[in-house]
């Protein structure tokens, strides 16, 4: 499975580069203005996707279509701060990344194959890096999130209830969202440590999230989200990407996991050491 | 992959234009959640208290699994001879081939009457079902039609319609790889369910459902199951990834998997 869906991936992130600087005009200066519902959230619901997607890398997003396509160039890192554009690695976290970015391309271990391949919940921030679609509904006192893939979701409340006890760690994370003007600010604890790119990125079970979904017309919203983790980084760092609305359709069945067979078969007995530095 | 042939589309249709089948439940209700458009509002979490995942029919406990009566109207259920013969078999190895026992999508209507909560989230065009387990999605749709097929989906296409204060759900265009329990009650992907969500009060659904596989059954029969409104201050759907606990080990790292 895990293969075609790569193919399927990259073909999908070549049309959605392809196609997005028209997109980018339509969506100028005449953009529409979002509308209220009865509980006073604006309405964003709809069909979403990054312009720019694809959860390779997060330093240099969008290689899979250069690999096809030697003009199309690196895109800038999607970390924003820190001003470098690198995660702000601890040394042994940077050390396990680096190794990872190695043996993606050639797995010796499980640890090797990305928790995609395996059909697992990519859980917070990697969901909204994706190429597959996302769904926002909302109703009264809650925004909830559905992704055309991995049959994911994520239910956030708005009423400010307490969060789950710490130490509960879960896919999605215990999210709790408010509303000020056109932004959506979700704090996320209670995370479960997440790969975040096919090339190793990480976060641990120490994880929290705050992201802001700002929404800057009835089709865009600049999705950006800031992660604190003392085990893993030196520093809070925060990633940003842009998404826009898609035409609305009905979400059919994902199933994933159902009849795959195990990325394990695929695992090598020798492989090249990694690079020395 | 098979053909389906155009007559069961019209024998769904029939079904749908022939209304309520005997024993729908009725509530005088007035006071029961709506919507702004003066629908019932079946948003929130529920959870049904059987132990049907186990056996929809009536059944004595085993090591390991709750006895309890069963979801069957009538209890029995009215296998063709060879179909009675592959669920026994079913039965003798529901340890490895309980398609739930392998992680998969526990299918319809399984999904609403296993021991894990599930939450609807209701618009006027369609109702989400979020399900704990595998975190599981069912979209069921108040507008279009079935699409025409053959196409065999582990949860079904699920269509729906108000009748009054009932909503009726047609599913269709199923696998065959699902069971209705862990005691082997299987179906093949002629499977058609028409379920009803009717409030019995403002915390309690009845759920019932009428099975057709004319592969399988030689007719229709039903099942009947109360949803309870779960009422804690702090009920919210955890997760439960049956499939990725295995893996848990190795994500992200091994390492941050030691003791910390």
């Amino acid at each position: 499975m895990s293969l075609r869906w790569l193919i399927g991936a990259v073909g999908l992130a070549l049309v959605a580069a392809a196609a997005a600087p028209v997109r980018g005009q339509e969506g100028g200066p005449a953009a529409k203005p979002l509308e209220r519902l009865a509980d006073g959230q604006p309405n964003v619901q709809g069909h979403w996707r990054p312009v720019n997607p694809g959860s390779l890398s997060l330093t240099n997003p969008v290689p899979q279509a250069a690999d096809f396509d030697p003009s199309i160039k690196p895109l800038p890192s999607r970390i924003v701060d820190p001003p470098d554009g690198r995660v702000p690695y601890q040394p042994w976290a940077a050390a396990l990344q680096k190794e990872q970015n190695h043996y993606y391309a050639y797995p010796m271990r499980p640890e090797h194959i990305d928790t995609q391949h395996r059909c697992l919940l990519s859980g917070v921030p990697r969901l909204f890096t994706i190429v597959p679609a996302l769904k926002i509904v909302q109703t009264p006192g809650q925004v909830v999130f559905f992704w055309d893939s991995y049959h994911a979701y994520r239910v956030v409340p708005l009423d400010g209830r307490p969060h789950v006890a710490p130490n509960v760690k879960l896919y999605m994370g215990d999210g709790r969202g408010r509303w000020d003007g056109l932004t959506l600010t979700i704090d996320t604890r209670s995370l479960k440590g997440q790969r975040l790119t096919y090339i190793g990125d990480f976060y641990s079970d120490n994880a929290q999230i705050r992201e802001r979904l700002t929404w800057t017309d009835a089709d865009t919203f600049t999705y950006e989200a800031t992660v604190t983790d003392p085990t893993v980084f030196t520093r809070p760092w925060t990633m940003r990407l842009v998404q826009r609305r898609l035409p609305t359709e009905e979400v059919w069945e994902t199933a994933c996991y159902e009849g795959m067979s195990n990325p394990d078969r695929y695992l090598l007995k020798v492989a090249p050491a990694p690079p020395t530095r | 992959m098979r053909l389906r042939l155009p007559a069961q589309f019209l024998a769904v249709t029939v079904v749908l234009l022939a209304g309520a089948p005997p024993g729908a439940a009725q509530t005088a209700s007035s006071s029961i959640p709506r919507t702004s458009d003066g629908r019932p509002d079946f948003s929130g979490i529920w959870q049904a208290l059987t132990t049907a995942s186990w056996d929809i029919q009536d059944h004595a406990a085993q090591k390991g699994v709750p006895g309890g009566p069963g979801i069957v109207v009538g209890n029995e259920i009215p296998y063709q001879p060879a179909a009675l013969a592959r669920k026994k078999q079913n039965y003798d190895r529901r340890a490895t081939d309980d398609p739930v026992a392998k992680c998969y999508l526990p299918g319809v209507p399984r999904l609403l009457y296993m021991p894990f909560p599930f939450q609807i989230v209701q618009t006027p065009t369609e109702l989400m079902l979020l399900f704990e387990f595998v975190h599981a999605v069912r979209f069921v749709f108040l507008t279009g039609r079935h699409p025409p097929g053959p196409i065999e989906w582990w949860l079904g296409d699920s269509r729906a319609r108000w009748e009054g204060d009932t909503l009726v759900v047609d599913v269709v265009h199923f696998n065959d790889q699902t069971w209705f329990d862990n005691a082997g009650n299987f179906h093949s992907e002629a499977l058609h369910l028409v379920e009803r969500f009717t409030y019995l009060d403002p915390d309690h659904i009845q759920y019932d459902v009428r099975v057709e596989d004319p592969k399988v059954f030689t007719r229709p029969w039903d099942m009947r199951v109360i949803l309870y409104r779960r009422k804690e201050a702090n009920a919210q759907l955890y997760d439960y990834e049956c499939y990725a606990f295995d893996y848990e080990q190795y994500y992200p790292y091994p390492q941050m998997r030691s003791p910390q």
